[in-house]
């Protein structure tokens, strides 16, 4: 069960190359046709990816989100999910386009990782990990997509007239709408994410909210979120700020999931 | 008065306190918390010491300024959502009513012939009603002109309930080995550990730990007897077991001139006197559950294989020695003999009763409650008007302006009506 799912997560770490590799294609030579391709192609390896994923749970006998492998491949394949979410809903093919490398990056930070199954200790044994880390990956795939959707944004403010740019990225009121609906998303599974660690937390620990520094760290992340829906809501600071905040909340969207762990010491430092 | 009540309500304040906190929050996490002085002058300096122990960085969180902040945001959260009530509720009725959305303050408006309840139907908005003048009307999503504030209220309650939980919580934390009874400080009550017992999986990797406890109280003569478990407390006395860690501990056997003399169960990291000369010290640092293996290792989920205890001796409080015994060899001190036997697990226990927990999870099914609300419930207002031969339809949506017009284009133009203008796209949701 995990060499079948080894060798198909090196099949998807492939496909998201390929995948990123015709997004610039796309870009590069405007032709849109090659936008649907990718399209094609980011869905047939979002199935495969779910199936690896599937395999690693059976093969490992636990949820597979539980160590740094299987968060970072999960949470690649969030990215995979929410971005094809949006770019079909929107319509919006350049997305796919700017969310692929950051995918790619994703995956092959967890293709640097150790694949190494290990037993779950205790406390990693109740059924509220499940919820807490699924709801998680959402929440940072969300975030991930907010965060491209963003840079958008900024970039957008650079293109004058009509060209490719122009006719492929909407206007700024529309995509700020889009990034807006995507924190809206990763901020309810934000809040999931630390409703279900805490209740757990409360049932492992018998404290549901300890100032570990990854619970820190989320907190920081739910807070700079709150900041970008309040900024938006003032007129004059919609657009550009509230932007820079989306792309402020994805870097300690990362500095919880990575840093933390690297720089920080606390209890969650087995995943 | 009303001036303090506007900027305590104010959004800049909000935002203001919100990125405070945040700073706050991110920098206390990179300053290691509730260490001693000495801690910090090592890492630091002294300087750097002396600061944080000045500004309570080492205890953040408990900080005069962090609840400071704190209060100031839930001040600010309940003034704004107490000054912003009437407006709000003022704003749900007049959204409710047919002229409240009027072609000038709509979103998207269009005209044409076509039928406008197939237009409704298409914008998922069945209950349309017909006013006086014969305009159709029909609204949706006005819960969430509610969201923001529900959300609000959420965070006030999660707050409030963590709070009234740190100030009145009772807390204790009880090791024990198999067999041993500890007191719980000031509660009164007594704690048996019956049973320690731990479940392995094939690999010999521990699945679970479970305690068997008796809870005793002395004062009345009652007991509860209970189980807890790694993510399964047991409920005794109104306060929570929680099985928070293991750790090593072994009986010790001090015989004097061959006779024994006294039998205890020691946990690693306690001392123990001989009964008969209190300055005579015995002190357990650490235990191996399979010294010949390498690396040495004293993880409590090791299983026992060869076994070795970490002694030290103190005489006055001055240490005489230090050394390891293995299985069966023994420490002799003049006319005393001192030996380490049975190796086994102590168990941790965390011990809370904190009374407001409920609260903060509602709190936080509130808050949960409120985002879904503001996110998923855009208050929209849709109503058409007969102008002649046709009708004008219009909308409005409080949210998300872009995407209902878009929306709402869609819609008109596949049930037979075609743009006005190019309509405000603000939300006046400001
Ligand atoms: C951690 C704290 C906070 C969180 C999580 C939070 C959350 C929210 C959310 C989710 C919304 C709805 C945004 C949207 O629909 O796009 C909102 C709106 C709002 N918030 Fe907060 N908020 C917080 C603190 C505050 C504070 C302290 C104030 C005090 C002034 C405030 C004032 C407002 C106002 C005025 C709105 C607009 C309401 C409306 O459109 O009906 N918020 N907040």
């Amino acid at each position: 069960m995990l060499q079948a799912e080894n060798t198909l997560f090196t099949i998807v770490v492939i496909g998201y190359f390929i995948l990123t590799a015709l997004n610039f294609a796309f870009v590069i030579l405007k032709k849109d046709a090659l936008a649907k391709v990718a399209f094609g192609i980011q869905t047939g390896i979002f199935l495969l990816h779910t199936a690896a994923l599937v395999l690693r749970g059976i093969g490992a006998g636990h949820w597979p989100m539980t160590n740094q492998y299987e968060f970072a491949t999960s949470f690649a394949w969030a990215l995979c999910l929410v971005s094809l979410v949006f770019i079909r809903k929107y319509r919006f093919p350049v997305l796919g386009a700017f969310s692929s490398p950051l995918i790619l990056l994703m995956i092959g930070y967890a293709a640097m990782q150790s694949r190494e199954v290990k037993e779950l200790m205790p406390s990693l044994r109740s059924s509220w990990l499940a919820f807490h880390v699924s709801t998680a990956i959402i929440a940072y795939g969300s975030f991930g997509v907010a965060f491209v959707l963003s840079l958008i944004f900024l970039f957008r403010g650079r293109i004058k007239g009509e060209g490719f740019w122009g006719q492929h990225i909407p206007q700024p009121e529309k995509l700020d709408m889009i990034s807006y609906r995507s924190v809206c998303l990763g901020m309810l599974f934000l809040t999931l994410t630390i409703l279900t660690g805490a209740i757990w937390a409360e049932q492992a620990w018998g404290s549901y909210w300890s100032w570990d520094p990854k619970e820190t760290w989320s907190l920081v992340t739910w807070i700079i979120y709150a900041i970008y829906l309040h900024l938006r809501i003032r007129r004059g600071w919609r657009g550009k700020a509230a932007a820079w905040f989306a792309v402020i909340g994805f870097i300690c969207v990362i500095f919880t999931y990575i840093g933390v762990n690297t720089f920080l010491p606390g209890i969650h430092s087995y995943a | 008065m009303k001036k303090i009540g506007k900027f305590l309500s104010s959004m800049p304040f909000a935002i203001t306190l919100l990125v405070l906190l945040a700073a706050a929050c991110a920098f206390s996490s990179t300053v290691s918390q509730g260490q001693a002085y000495e801690y910090y002058a090592a890492q630091y300096g002294e300087r750097t010491a002396g600061l944080i122990l000045a500004l309570h960085l080492d205890d953040a969180f408990h900080s005069w300024w962090f609840i400071g902040l704190s209060v100031f945001l839930c001040l600010n959260l309940l003034c704004c959502n107490l000054i912003r009530l009437p407006g709000l509720l003022k704003r749900v009725r007049t959204f409710a009513k047919p002229d409240g959305t009027t072609a000038s303050n709509a979103t998207a408006e269009a005209e044409g012939t076509g039928d406008p309840h197939r237009l409704f139907a298409a914008l998922h908005m069945p209950s349309v009603r017909e006013s006086e003048n014969g305009q159709l009307y029909a609204t949706g999503n006005r819960a969430g002109f509610w969201g923001a504030w529900v959300c609000h209220l959420g965070i006030l309650l999660l707050i409030l309930g963590f709070a009234l939980g740190q100030i009145t919580m009772k807390q204790y934390t009880v090791y024990a080995l198999p067999g041993q009874t500890k007191g719980m400080d000031d509660s009164g009550l007594q704690v048996t550990v019956d049973d320690l017992q731990i479940l392995r999986a094939e690999s010999g990797a521990v699945q679970q730990y479970t305690a068997e406890l008796t809870v005793l109280d002395p004062v009345n003569h009652t007991e509860e007897k209970g189980t807890t478990g790694v993510n399964a407390p047991a409920n005794l006395y109104g306060y929570k077991f929680f099985q928070n860690s293991v750790g090593w501990g072994a009986d010790v056997r001090v015989l004097k001139n061959g006779q024994e003399l006294q039998k205890e169960g020691l946990c690693v990291g306690e001392f123990f006197a001989i009964s008969d000369k209190p300055e005579l010290v015995i002190y357990f640092p650490a235990f191996y559950p399979d010294y010949s293996g390498e690396p040495k290792q004293s993880d409590p989920s090791l299983p026992v294989k060869d076994p070795a205890y970490l002694y030290q001796v103190y005489y006055q409080g001055q240490i005489l020695g230090m050394n390891v015994l293995k299985a069966g060899e023994e420490l002799t001190i003049d006319e005393y003999t001192v030996l380490f036997e049975n190796p086994r697990n102590y168990t941790l226990l965390a011990v809370k009763r904190d009374v407001f927990t409920w609260l903060v999870l509602l709190g936080g099914l509130v808050t949960l409650a409120g985002l879904v609300m503001a996110f998923w419930l855009q208050p929209r207002a849709v109503c058409a008007v007969k102008e002649g031969e046709n009708w004008h339809v219009f909308g409005r949506c409080q949210k998300g302006g872009v995407l209902f017009r878009e929306e709402f284009l869609k819609a008109a133009a596949e049930t037979g009506f075609t743009p006005c203008k190019s309509s405000d796209i603000e939300g006046d949701d400001a």
